[in-house]
């Protein structure tokens, strides 16, 4: 009987060999098709949570985080009893329980029912483990200090991009684009952990802005709005010698946080979207263009005794009785006078005028790195009437910005250049390389001379007898120009009476300016000078940002005070 | 004068098993390592806590009783289970009827199990060789004509028997197994093949009447088309053909197999098989084939080198128990069979089919000590004259050399 046996062997052998061909066919043959479909079934793709870059002022606080939020959504398809959804959905989120109803009324698979929602509230929406009921995890834009240097800033929409500000114009910087990947699955759907998160995360962003200098300045313009019960107000404090905005703010304001509980109107950043007519501080250019065009010295006197001037058949007057005498060049710009000023101009000509109005950049953007600045609006001579030359030189008839008046004060305060304001310093890509460093752009438009004796003209402005004795800041010398301009009535289309925009200014200290700063307050109620509105908030700022940057008294030596330096 | 010799076991049945088991523990712990919840729901019913290591931790253990147990039967006289082959029958059903007592536990709809201090056993595994055994004795008895119907009769009314039980509590598997086990040792025995036809066509009828039982019949579907239901009938084996075919050649890598978290159903135990496939690819598959190939051709050398027709069943029989259930639990899935739950011997996660595997295992090594070679032995000690004491070795030419010290009783 070993023949049978032999059979059986045969037949088992033929067997393992059966079973060797068909691991053959599966494993080796169909590699790619069952591969293609292990895949397929294994994987799933998601998005990688992505985290807008950080924004921080220029000593690292943080201005713009992302935080931790969830998103609830429902997938109607996968509903069992639509309404223990809704009933479930509004008792937890407080929403009206038809429109969840109506919601799922659809053939998409994907409906969001609130979005970014604290944690807390979607515990126990997830507790309640109902099917059909979703959660993602989305990062939302905090902004920690709220309404504080929010024009700067800016905010962005539900979906993280950027609309306004630094979020606007920074955005492809700061953006991480949300990316899939494949990532392992069990066969019930729950995704299998890589031992680490995925997260792509966007650029971070170092601001020129000084989260302490923005609190002073923003403190002292809240003061200074209740205070005049202004229409408005700007204010704008950089670094005279590099252009880097220090501090930057407007009122009214907004919380970013909350950007749809606010006007439009509160939102824009008046420092570079709203022109104005600057008055008297625009009459520097006059007084720096003689200067340096070599036409008046600081002791030229101007015979101002009349009170008023006539150009073109019209009459230019000054505002003040005590400027009717004859004034040196140095006390008609510390006084303010219109007559002596508009002498100045006429004896500087139309085309001296006009290019000077050009070099110190009026007319044309500063090129801040913000969203929605305007260019102002400076006619052409071949535009002008006869009397055009007296009214612009003392600011009237040409519309500018805060921020471009106080980039020609610095072109003063740094000896002679035009720099480009900016608000980024840095940019950080995640890992900590730097992407980007601002450098100072500057260009001379006016000498080391001239530019240092109108340092010494404008400092008298805030001394006896100038028109801002209350910009004045115990301890440093400020060097400013008050402004009091009548503002266009819309009515009659005619400068009103009682409507003013007051402005001041200037830069401290005087010898070595650190900061340069404009207030531009509008419509203050009982008071309109220059002097008297903006001065005071001007040295206020001006002098707790002094302390706050250590910048030690200029007269320590004379008042004998010991210098400690950190 | 009479020879007497004792040879070393089987170094090569040795080797394979160990391999097996070994693959076996690896494998048993890159599936269960990952635990899946239901599992752990499943096993605490049952009384077991899971770990990442429970499974692992508990084969391994079952693995050192299994040793004993191959021990045992390695030491065991052939003649004494000789006089054992009908109590252990007897053993084998009572253990059998006690699944349907209050000590039998069921699980998958199925009652498989009976208690045993701390764990549980599976007497249906333990039914295999002891009809492998009983069958052995029986057709090497001095009276046992082979052409009388009544002595075909006898062993297939016994296997009957046994299998109207193990349809109860149903075990279809076990059934089948047992079927071609019987039918194949009498088949080699010599029995007129026109009995195994006329039981072949009784037998259709009720296997078909079997097999149309529902959800066996689904079963069946789907294994002709696996890929008309791939969510339904035919997941089991589509996901086992995903799993065999993202392995390719050299399979993803050990413990890096995806199909095991919840894909494949039954991965630690009837479709372990596959994840070797997919983590190690055809190499590794091929490796495990090739293990069970080569103890089924050692067994069947075992077989034709042993003296007596008891230790020639026996030997022929376990080889055939192992191979059989290897191939089938191969063919199934691979999909040339319809779905039927059979473990795989040595690797499977299962204590009950291991250690009665490897009981078998030391009785194949038992028989491959005694394997008289007398007429070897003589042309030995004639043609080089040796002398009691003296080394011999036999078996040259027929792949089967054995090596021993001879000694001559006078």
């Amino acid at each position: 009987m070993k023949k049978r046996a032999a059979i059986l062997s045969i037949v088992i052998a033929f067997g393992f060999f059966a079973v060797a061909f068909r691991l053959v066919d599966i494993m080796l043959l169909s590699h790619e098709r069952f591969s293609a479909k292990a895949k397929n079934q294994q994987t799933v793709e998601e998005t990688i949570p992505a985290k807008r870059g950080i924004i921080f002022d220029r000593k690292g606080r943080e201005l713009a985080i992302n935080v931790k939020t969830e998103s609830v959504f429902i997938d109607p398809r996968m509903v069992t009893s639509s309404e223990r959804v809704a009933f479930a959905l509004s008792d937890a989120l407080g929403i009206k329980s038809d429109r969840i109803l109506s919601s799922m009324d659809t053939n998409r698979r994907f409906v969001w029912v609130e979005r970014k929602l604290p944690l807390e509230q979607t515990r126990s929406i997830r507790e309640l483990n109902i099917s059909g009921i979703g959660i993602v995890s989305e990062s939302k834009r905090f902004y920690p200090k709220g309404p504080l240097a929010s024009h700067i800033i800016g905010f962005v929409n539900i979906d993280k991009k950027g609309l306004e500000g630094i979020e606007r114009r920074y955005d492809k910087y700061l953006t991480a684009m949300g990316e899939n990947a494949n990532v392992f699955r069990d066969a019930r759907g729950n995704i299998l952990s890589e031992g680490f998160m995925r997260e792509i995360r966007g650029n971070n962003l170092f601001l020129t802005i000084d989260e302490g200098l923005q609190y002073i300045l923003e403190k002292n313009l809240d003061e200074a709005i209740v205070h005049w019960q202004a229409a408005s107000a700007t204010a704008i404090m950089m670094n005279p010698h590099t252009g880097e905005i220090l501090a930057m703010a407007n009122r009214p304001t907004f919380n970013p946080n909350d950007p749809q509980a606010s006007k439009a109107s509160d939102r824009r950043n008046r420092a570079i979207t709203d022109g104005y007519e600057p008055g008297s501080t625009f009459k520097i250019i006059a007084g720096v263009a003689a200067l340096e065009e070599g036409i008046v010295k600081p002791d030229t006197k101007f015979d101002c005794t009349a009170g008023f001037i006539e150009v073109s058949g019209k009459k230019i007057r000054d505002a003040r009785r005590h400027t009717h005498k004859v004034l040196t060049f140095t006390e008609a710009i510390q006084k303010s006078s219109n007559v002596g000023i508009v002498k100045i101009a006429q004896s500087l000509g139309i085309d001296k005028m006009y290019e000077y109005i050009n070099r110190f950049g009026f007319g044309q953007r500063t090129g801040i790195d913000l969203v929605g600045e305007i260019a102002g609006m400076v006619r052409p001579p071949e535009r002008w009437s006869g009397v055009s030359i007296g009214f612009i030189s003392i600011g009237y008839e040409i519309l500018v910005t805060p921020l471009q008046i106080l980039r020609a004060y610095s072109a003063i305060a740094n000896g002679g250049f035009l720099v480009r304001p900016h608000v980024v310093s840095e940019i950080h890509s995640p890992n900590g390389e730097i992407l980007y460093r601002a450098a100072p752009e500057a260009q001379r438009i006016i000498s080391e001379n001239t530019a240092r004796v109108f340092r010494e003209v404008l400092k008298t402005v805030t001394e006896e007898e100038g028109t801002a004795l209350k910009a004045a800041v115990d301890g440093n010398q400020v060097a400013g120009k008050t402004g009091t301009a009548q503002l266009v009535d819309p009515e009659t289309n005619r400068h009103s009476n009682e409507r003013h925009v007051s402005s001041f200014v200037g830069f401290v200290p005087v010898e070595e300016p650190k900061i340069a700063m404009i207030v531009v307050i509008h419509e203050p109620k009982g008071e309109s000078y220059g002097g008297r509105v903006a001065g005071p908030v001007f040295r206020k700022i001006a002098s707790e940002s002094l302390s706050y940057m250590n910048v030690p008294r200029e007269d320590y030596r004379e008042r004998g005070l010991l210098l400690v330096r950190d | 004068m009479k020879p007497y010799y004792k040879f070393t076991y089987d170094k090569w049945i040795v080797a394979a098993t160990a391999f097996l088991v070994l693959t076996g523990l690896v494998a048993i712990y890159s599936s269960t390592s990952v635990i899946s919840p239901d599992l752990v729901e499943r096993y605490q019913k049952r009384g077991i806590a899971v770990s990442q290591f429970d499974f692992v931790k508990k084969q391994i253990f079952t693995v050192f009783i299994g040793i004993i147990a191959m021990l045992v039967a390695y030491r065991i006289k052939l003649q004494y289970l000789k006089k054992m082959a009908i109590p252990l029958l007897l053993i084998s059903l009572v253990c059998l009827l006690l699944v349907f007592t209050s000590l039998g536990i069921s699980g998958g709809g199925a009652r498989r199990w009976i208690k045993v201090w701390p764990s549980t056993f599976q007497p249906s595994e333990l039914v295999k060789l002891s009809m492998v055994i009983f069958l052995a004795w029986y057709m090497s008895t001095s009276n046992y004509q082979k052409d009388r119907f009544l002595h075909f009769a006898i062993p297939i009314t016994i296997m009957v028997i046994f299998q109207v039980i193990l349809i109860k509590q149903p075990d279809f598997g076990a059934v089948i197994n047992l079927a071609i086990l019987t039918l194949s040792m009498l088949f080699i025995s010599g029995v007129k093949l026109r009995y195994i036809f006329s039981l072949g066509l009784v037998g259709i009828p009720i296997i078909a009447k079997l097999a149309l039982e529902p959800y066996r019949l689904e079963r069946i579907i789907a294994f002709l088309d696996p890929w008309k239901d791939p969510q339904g009938s035919g997941y089991q084996l589509v996901q086992s053909f995903i799993a065999f075919g993202s392995g390719g050649m050299t399979g993803v890598g050990l413990g890096e197999g995806k199909q095991k978290l919840s894909f494949l159903p039954e991965v630690h135990t009837d479709f372990i098989f596959a994840m070797i496939g997919e983590e190690l690819g055809f190499v590794g598959a091929s490796v495990v084939v090739f293990l069970f190939f080569i103890l089924f051709i050692r067994g069947l050398l075992i077989a034709k080198r042993s003296g007596d027709s008891f230790s020639y069943y026996l030997a022929y029989g376990i080889s055939l128990m192992i191979a059989v259930q290897a191939l089938i639990n191969f063919a199934v899935v691979t999909g040339m069979v319809p779905t039927k739950g059979l473990p795989l011997p040595f690797i499977s996660y299962g204590g009950s089919a291991l250690i009665v595997n490897m009981t078998a295992i030391g009785l194949l090594l038992n028989i491959s000590r005694n394997a008289q070679v007398l007429s070897e032995v003589w042309t030995e000690v004639r043609n080089n004259n040796l002398e009691d004491g003296s080394n011999i070795v036999v078996g040259k030419g027929y792949g089967y050399r054995r090596y021993g010290k001879l000694k001559i009783r006078r």
